[in-house]
């Protein structure tokens, strides 16, 4: 499985490839060598593992797993919401998700989470003077 | 002498100083190894507006500190947050569950001290010589040498080789993403906008190693909190110090020719120096048992390495490793190109890069020493607390970087993709290789191409390029010649 999808990747890299072209020679390598090497790599591999015995991988419980979709639909989530809530409460929100599916009690895990985003807060827009987003929610 | 009076600027003690503590503390958390507390901290170290020595300074006090603060999680809780540690797990752990924790702890103090400045020495005699050498380089020959960067890396990593070189090729992948500079077309940007400018090294990192750690670890939730018992007085004898005074000699020399050569540097040389000490104690080793030299060995060796692979990172612009990538990566983004000028055209740069390397190395010994006892409770927080936060911090860098939010949905991607490969047992650290070196190997073949209307034969004209390619092919074979080298697999556990 994993062998085949790197094959694919591999075509796919190489057939996109295939349209970089330019109107004048500007160097004899152009733009689709490194590609191109790319891709039989890929392809080679892919093949080369599709045709040896499958890894052995242990995949987490179903329990798990969910743990593990249920993070990564929060960090995404975080990385959509964050320009109209702002720093602050997105922030809070991840942090205690991810405190909470880490096995934080509530009472302490949304405490804990606010208490980090707003040191966080200081740290960078304060003291180092990186702006982070307020939140376009609390502007208008 | 010149480089004390960079190093020794009252700032730049200051930044060495925190880069050696903030390093400790990050290196230390399971799982988060020097490569990640490299990358979560180069835009904290971009946005200070420091000048770039200064910088260099600070990101190099950290990848000293996160070598050590990983020695601490190893030792005392068997818990190897990098491939290299895992040789100090053996005995490291052996002694704490004897009661004897403290002591390995400062017997790893005292020999990463011992490689690190027999490395730094080494690094001072021989860098300059090696730069002068390379001045004859080409483009040629540097193509040349990108693939045995690539090949070593991908060879040793551990795992397949087959494996590795897929990995490698994900990075070279990555690194065409954005526009071509010679033709100013887009390659593979899916019609974003964001990725015009190319894939920025921090977020791939940071959500290859951090974000995919920080959901690998929720698999072992259930395990709970992380119990520390007690390790005794951080302290180590003069006998058993006279005891070790050649172990860890042999083990820094070992670990500087090791760490010089592209590959898995401070893996291989913790490996080979262990094995060494085993072979000469004979049977009056007590190795995997508790062995105070079990502990010397590998940490000498480690250090002594990190060290090494500055070399090739400083005079020749091309990393041998993951870490040193995200190091080179930092480098430019500080308008610093390495190579072999750099001595030359910056000798503030590199000469105060030395010596704060050497003021770095006394920090860890006598700062860390008597501060174990903080960083270990430190440990001891819940793991609700600790991974969290560091996610969050994580967050920020990426967000810092371009700020963008679309980063952070490629953080999350990224996260997704290194939690798949680390499944899979793909190894990550050739991605950033690949992505951080793609770009110069490609420029280094088509002015290499453009010089020659195109021959490629020229590619294999030169003895320094023609002993590279052998060195590239030899380095895909050693492995298999050199029987099973330790398989890179760090589970991290909670006692």
């Amino acid at each position: 499985m994993p062998g085949a999808l790197l094959a694919i990747a591999g075509a796919a890299i190489a057939v996109e490839a295939r349209t970089f072209d330019v109107a004048f020679v500007s160097d004899p390598v152009g733009p689709k060598a490194l590609p191109l090497l790319v891709a039989v790599l890929l392809v080679g591999a892919g093949v080369h593992t599709a045709f040896r015995p499958p890894v052995w991988v242990r995949w987490p419980s179903p329990p798990l797993l969910g743990k593990i979709a249920a993070a990564t639909a929060a960090f995404a989530l975080y990385a959509l919401a964050l320009g109209f809530v702002g720093f602050f409460l997105s922030t809070t929100l991840v942090v205690a998700t991810l405190s909470h599916l880490y096995g934080a009690p509530p009472r302490h895990g949304i405490p804990t989470a606010a208490f980090l985003a707003g040191a966080l807060w200081l740290l960078f827009v304060r003291i180092l003077s990186l702006p982070l987003p307020i939140g376009d929610l609390w502007i208008r | 002498m010149g480089g004390f009076a960079i190093a020794l600027q009252p700032l730049n003690v200051a930044l060495a100083f925190g880069g050696v503590l903030v390093g400790t503390f990050v290196g230390m958390l399971p799982g988060i190894g020097p490569i990640n507390a490299i990358a979560i901290l180069i835009p904290v170290t971009f946005a200070a507006g420091v000048p770039a020595e200064s910088a260099l300074i600070l990101l190099v006090g950290i990848y000293y500190g996160s070598q050590y603060g990983n020695s601490i999680s190893t030792i005392l809780l068997n818990v190897p947050g990098t491939a290299s540690a895992v040789v100090t797990a053996l005995d490291g752990y052996a002694l704490t569950t004897a009661g004897r924790g403290g002591p390995a702890l400062a017997m790893s103090a005292i020999a990463s001290f011992v490689g690190g400045t027999v490395s730094i020495f080494a690094l001072v005699l021989f860098a300059p010589l090696l730069a002068g050498w390379a001045i004859r380089f080409g483009p040629a020959e540097y193509f040349a040498l990108m693939i045995f960067a690539f090949s070593a890396l991908s060879s040793f990593s551990g795992g397949s080789l087959v494996r590795g070189v897929a990995s490698t090729a994900f990075g070279l992948w990555l690194a065409t993403i954005g526009l071509d500079p010679n033709s100013a077309i887009p390659r593979y940007t899916f019609g974003r906008l964001e990725l015009l400018d190319g894939m920025d090294f921090v977020v791939v990192t940071i959500g290859l190693f951090a974000v995919s750690e920080v959901l690998k670890l929720l698999e072992d939730t259930e395990s709970g909190q992380v119990v520390a018992g007690s390790y005794g007085r951080v302290m180590i004898s003069a006998k058993e110090l006279g005891r070790t005074a050649w172990t860890m000699a042999r083990g820094s020399v070992l670990g500087f020719l090791v760490g010089v050569l592209p590959g898995a540097g401070g893996t291989i040389a913790s490996f080979l120096a262990y094995s060494t000490e085993q072979r000469i104690a004979g049977a009056d080793g007590r190795f995997g048992q508790g062995d105070m030299r079990g502990v010397a060995a590998p940490e000498a060796a480690n250090n002594a390495a990190a060290n090494g692979a500055m070399i090739p990172l400083l005079t020749l612009g091309v990393p041998g490793s993951g870490t040193t990538a995200v190091l080179l990566g930092a480098l430019l983004g500080l308008g610093v190109t390495p190579g072999p000028m750099l001595i030359q055209d910056e000798p503030d740069l590199f000469w105060g890069l030395a010596a704060s390397m050497y003021v770095g190395n006394v920090f860890l010994l006598l700062l860390n020493l008597p501060l174990v006892g903080v960083f270990v409770r430190a440990l001891t927080l819940p793991r609700w607390l600790l991974t969290p936060g560091v996610a969050a911090l994580a967050f920020v860098a990426v967000y810092a970087v371009n700020g963008s939010a679309f980063d952070l949905a490629l953080m999350t991607l990224f996260g997704v993709v290194g939690y798949l490969m680390r499944k899979l047992d793909f190894p990550l650290a050739p991605v950033v290789l690949g992505l951080v070196l793609g770009p110069l190997m490609e420029k280094n073949l088509r002015r290499a191409m453009a010089l020659s209307g195109g021959e490629w034969t020229v590619l294999f004209d030169s003895p320094i390029a023609l002993t590279l390619w052998a060195l590239a092919l030899a380095s895909l074979v050693a492995p298999s010649l050199m029987g099973r080298l330790p398989r890179r697999r760090i589970q991290p556990e909670s006692a």
